[in-house]
């Protein structure tokens, strides 16, 4: 059935809407005409073919009309589905650069703060005397730092239970 | 004459299909690049002053990854509200 709308399709539509009411228009002359020729008794006899080429003209044409009237109208909601989603696309591209910029700067502002409490620890703290004393007199035993090295690796811990 | 009417309604219920699916939105990179792994404390007999900037660097860490789940959150309500703008 595709077959048959994309060779359609090759015909230009203004020709292909006067074929269809062409042939609908000639359907139900045949169709009344089958009804009328009961009254002329020398033609009578092709009563049932007139009226079986009208109802399959009638028929017919009223599919095509239907199908093309169909066609139209999802060409109309696809188009119309197109603009929303294009319109979507670019929304969620701005959003997306938003985002970013945002999470960019915020990461940056962090990053540079931490290093300045670190240049200050290098800078200013380390140059106190109680904190010199404290430094000579009191290392960090070493459980200590086992145990923070071992929480700096929990992710570890449950990567292995995946 | 029921067969006729048969065959027009058959006729004119004759439709076809064709959808428009919209594009799953692409994240931004900086939301895609993983989370650094915590800093550990090298060596066994350590000042204070180091451990501290170990931990100072470890929370910078963290708060850099906050703000990246933070993007993400922000970037799933955002594309979720254009998403079901257009059904």
């Amino acid at each position: 059935m595709n077959q048959i709308y994309w060779m359609l399709e090759l015909i230009p539509e203004s020709v292909l809407i006067w074929l269809y009411y062409t042939a609908l228009t000639s359907g139900v002359v045949m169709l009344a005409a089958g009804w009328l020729i009961k009254w002329f008794p020398g033609i009578n006899a092709y009563k049932t073919l007139i009226q079986f080429v009208g109802l399959i003209l009638t028929a017919g044409s009223l599919y095509l009309l239907g199908g093309y009237g169909t066609e139209l109208m999802w060409r109309s909601r696809v188009a119309d589905m197109q603009k929303k989603v294009d319109e979507a696309q670019a929304l969620s591209a701005a959003a997306n650069r938003m985002t970013a910029e945002r999470v960019e700067v915020q990461t940056k502002v962090v990053r540079e703060k931490g290093k300045d409490i670190i240049k200050y620890v290098d800078r200013e703290v380390v140059k106190k005397e109680e904190i010199i004393k404290y430094i000579e007199q009191c290392p960090v035993p070493k459980e200590i730092i086992d145990l923070h090295n071992q929480a700096a690796e929990l992710n570890k811990a449950a990567e292995g239970k995946k | 004459m029921k067969k006729f009417i048969l065959v027009l309604a058959v006729a004119l219920s004759a439709c076809t299909s064709v959808p428009v699916a919209p594009k799953f939105p692409e994240a931004p990179q900086v939301l895609k690049d993983k989370c650094e792994s915590l800093k550990k404390i090298e060596g066994d007999k350590v000042a204070i002053t180091e451990m501290l900037k170990v931990v100072i660097h470890n929370y910078t860490l963290y708060y850099e990854c906050s703000t990246k789940v933070e993007g993400w959150q922000e970037w799933y309500d955002t594309q979720k509200k254009i998403y079901e703008s257009i059904k």
